[in-house]
């Protein structure tokens, strides 16, 4: 690996989060360039399913919020096109299979039917979606790029604490 | 008849076909009216309405209810953030960056912030900006809550530092960037040209600043553009130079991202700041001390800058008088600080703007300066000497009468002072041998001592004294270009144990932390200005003790001197956490007068 740091602008991540409240999930998606600088943030309103929808979706649920409904949105109104996003939850690495760019989850409870990557980018395994089993090669290609300083579990306490700020300023409720 | 045959009326039925005995009727022709009687039913006024009820089949009506909309939608909000320049390309990490770094680096504990929560799992809090009071934009405060940590930003490629910053220096530069207006006073020596430079560069990958000025005093060109091509090596710099038309091209022409100038060249262009052309992202002031003069030529042209964000850097906020700060603020932020406001209320209306650490502070992250006050006895030559000198002094002053002024006892004062130093007729000086026998231990522990003086002449005789420890000379008659490189040997030369400077040319702003021993030979007016010249060796980058000597001569007009100085410095390092600032942290007049105990008479005399 060349000594040379990469240029800030070379690609883009998207790091993908769902909060999940009393007021309901909550979305927060943040781009950053490959120094982990913020380029952009995006978040949604609260989704709260009843218990109709909730016994209708049945097992759906939370991949259809989390992956369909907060995810997809998210990353489809962004600017930027990510090169690789990285969700801090299981939940969303079906979204690999509705857009065509490499996901990859930090561990949760669950971890279904994923691979798993270690890398020095990461404090704690990352996994991806057996499904894609040939995105692995491009992962490891984008993450050995990733700047050093940068952890990827790091960033989700960035969006964690916006979504918590944009919320205390009322963004939440007039999200559009 | 057949069964299927209609009979004619009046002729007999052929029967034919039944029986004999059945077949004898004749047709008998009936006349029969059949038509029907209508007769219409009684008529009502109000026509009659059939009630229809519906009648349920089942006990229960049904379970049927609406549920709404089975699908989710959420909307969203976004913000988007500057972005580096697109013509910025990192440069190449030095290829022995990891050998190199250990130099400088120590690893010491990270301090608990001010509204830091303790960490689970023994985990260190990490350094982050945040929006400060004065964002009120939700883009402004998530663009400063969104920024990496900057503990760990200087362990990887994109950010080429020579060792990785202390802590406190993190946390100077997370102070910095969110802000458009700061005062940086730390202490000297804490290293505030790294935490502006690492802050403006870490701004300038942001993309927020693209255009810069740090203004300076002259003597600290060449230590910025040293100190930039360390901390910020990706970040070009042009310095004002030249004649006026070059400079005229600099201000107007260059798209350099990042200007230095000094004082009095930027006094000398203050026409060409009316151009709207001239504009910056940031405009830095090294010794913002500098403008402590309101309405001085100097500080006008700098307040006349245009800017978006005001930064001010010095480790004397307040030099003098508690108004010092408050004219560093007309530039940092006007308005902020009413020009009559009340010594008071100076610091709630400052505090959010100021940030300052003491060595104390940051004890951890320095080693210990020790203070050593010699007190000498004059030679018997200098004693006498002095007594003269100070009693025909003051006889004359009081034959002044009324029309005496502070700058009549100011010249006593030197003369006494001088005398101190050396004896005016035989040369001898107790202060010199004590000097003398000092720099032989300094020398012998190969070790590099810095000795300061008010005055030129007391400097030459004492370099002729050490001729064999190397001394150099650095004072307002050397020629600016020769003070660099007079710098650059002292550090570099083994032999050259000593530099000999003048508290003007030398307190400020200059990086010699390779010295050790820091001899004060004559006292300054300023306890500030003392602190500043002992700090050009206790700063950061020393990894040894540093020893002060402050020479002092017994029963004389210097005792008397650094006895007020003792008993305001002591007021001056609390100045900034106090609301109730002293007037002035310099001799004042009364004081000047109090020296000869004239003070009383004068009072009397008005």
């Amino acid at each position: 690996m060349s000594d040379r740091p990469i240029a800030p602008n070379a690609f883009v991540l998207g790091f993908l989060t769902v909060v999940q409240d009393p007021g309901g999930y909550f979305g927060g998606y943040l781009v950053t360039n490959a120094w982990g600088r913020p380029l952009e943030f995006r978040m949604t309103t609260a989704v709260q399913p009843n218990r109709v929808q909730q016994i209708l979706y049945g097992a759906t649920l939370n991949e259809y919020i989390f992956a369909d409904l907060i995810g997809k949105t998210l990353i489809e109104k962004a600017t930027a096109q990510p090169s690789l996003i990285i969700a801090d939850h299981p939940s969303m690495l079906p979204l690999r299979s509705r857009m065509d760019v490499p996901v990859i989850a930090l561990p949760g409870d669950t971890t279904g039917d994923a691979l798993t990557i270690q890398h020095a980018r990461s404090s704690s395994p990352l996994l991806f979606s057996a499904s894609f089993a040939h995105d692995r090669a491009t992962i490891e290609e984008l993450l050995n790029q990733i700047d050093p300083s940068v952890d990827l579990t790091e960033p989700f306490a960035r969006i964690r604490e916006a979504v918590a700020e944009a919320r205390k300023l009322g963004v939440a409720n007039r999200a559009a | 008849m057949p069964p299927n045959e209609v009979p004619t009326p009046g002729l007999p039925l052929n029967f034919g076909w039944l029986p004999p005995q059945l077949a004898e009727f004749t047709t008998i022709a009936i006349d029969l009216d059949l038509t029907p009687t209508y007769v219409l039913p009684p008529q009502f006024d109000e026509p009659l309405t059939a009630n229809v009820r519906e009648t349920r089949l089942l006990a229960q009506s049904p379970f049927v209810k609406t549920i709404g909309k089975l699908d989710l939608a959420v909307t969203t909000e976004g913000w988007k953030f500057p972005s580096p320049p697109i013509e910025y390309a990192p440069r190449a990490a030095n290829a022995n960056s990891e050998s190199v770094r250990p130099v400088g680096r120590r690893v010491v504990d990270l301090p608990t912030l001010p509204d830091g929560q303790p960490m689970p799992d023994g985990l260190k809090p990490r350094i982050r900006t945040g929006p400060t009071t004065d964002h009120v934009l939700i883009k402004d405060r998530l663009l400063y809550l969104l920024q990496p940590p900057l503990d760990g930003l200087f362990n990887g490629r994109q950010l080429e530092v020579p060792f990785e910053p202390f802590p406190y220096q993190l946390e100077g530069i997370a102070f910095l960037m969110p802000r458009h207006a700061a005062l940086l006073a730390d202490e000297m020596g804490l290293g505030k040209t790294a935490q502006a430079i690492l802050a403006l560069r870490l701004l300038y990958h942001q993309g927020v600043v693209t255009k810069a000025l740090i203004v300076m005093p002259k003597p600290l060109v060449h230590n910025w553009a040293r100190e930039l091509k360390l901390w910020a090596p990706d970040l070009p710099f042009e310095v004002f130079d030249g004649d006026a038309d070059d400079r005229r091209r600099v201000w107007l022409v260059s798209n350099c991202p990042l200007k230095l100038i000094n004082y009095e060249t930027l006094t000398r262009d203050a026409e060409i700041l009316a151009d709207k052309r001239v504009a910056f992202d940031l405009v830095v002031l090294d010794e913002a001390q500098r403008i402590k003069n309101r309405g001085s030529k100097t500080a006008n042209t700098v307040t006349s800058i245009r800017r978006t964000r005001s930064w001010a850097m010095t480790g004397t906020p307040i030099e003098n008088h508690a108004d010092d700060l408050v004219n560093i603020f007309s530039f940092v932020d006007p308005g902020r600080v009413p020009q009559d406001c009340p010594p008071r209320q100076i610091a709630s209306l400052t505090s959010d703007c100021i940030l300052r650490r003491t060595k104390d502070d940051v004890q951890s992250d320095m080693p210990p300066k020790m203070i050593k006050d010699v007190e000498v006895d004059l030679t018997s030559a200098q004693r006498i000497a002095y007594d003269r000198a100070e009693n025909d002094g003051i006889i004359h002053l009081n034959e002044l009468g009324d029309t005496i002024s502070v700058q009549h006892v100011f010249q006593l004062v030197m003369r006494l002072k001088q005398i101190c130093n050396f004896d005016p007729l035989t040369g001898e000086s107790a202060k010199l041998e004590q000097l003398m026998h000092d720099m032989e231990e300094v020398a012998a522990n190969g070790r590099k001592a810095i000795i300061f003086s008010q005055w030129v002449e007391p400097l030459k005789v004492i370099a002729e004294s050490l001729k064999a420890y190397g001394p150099l000379q650095y004072h307002g008659r050397i020629p600016q270009n020769e003070r660099t490189p007079i710098l650059d040997r002292f550090q570099a030369d083994p032999d050259a144990h000593v530099l000999l400077m003048t508290y003007g040319t030398g307190s400020v702003g200059l990086n010699l932390q390779f010295s050790n021993y820091v001899f004060l030979f004559d006292r300054w007016w300023n306890p500030a200005v003392e602190d500043q010249a002992i700090n050009r060796a206790h700063r950061i980058g020393q990894r040894h003790p540093v020893t002060v000597t402050r020479f002092l001569t017994e029963n004389t007009i210097e005792q008397r001197i650094g006895d007020i100085l003792e008993a305001k410095r002591k007021v001056f390092n609390d100045l900034l956490s106090q609301a109730d600032k002293p007037a002035s942290i310099g001799l004042s007049e009364d004081e000047i007068f109090g020296l000869f105990d004239i003070g009383a008479r004068r009072k009397k005399a008005a």
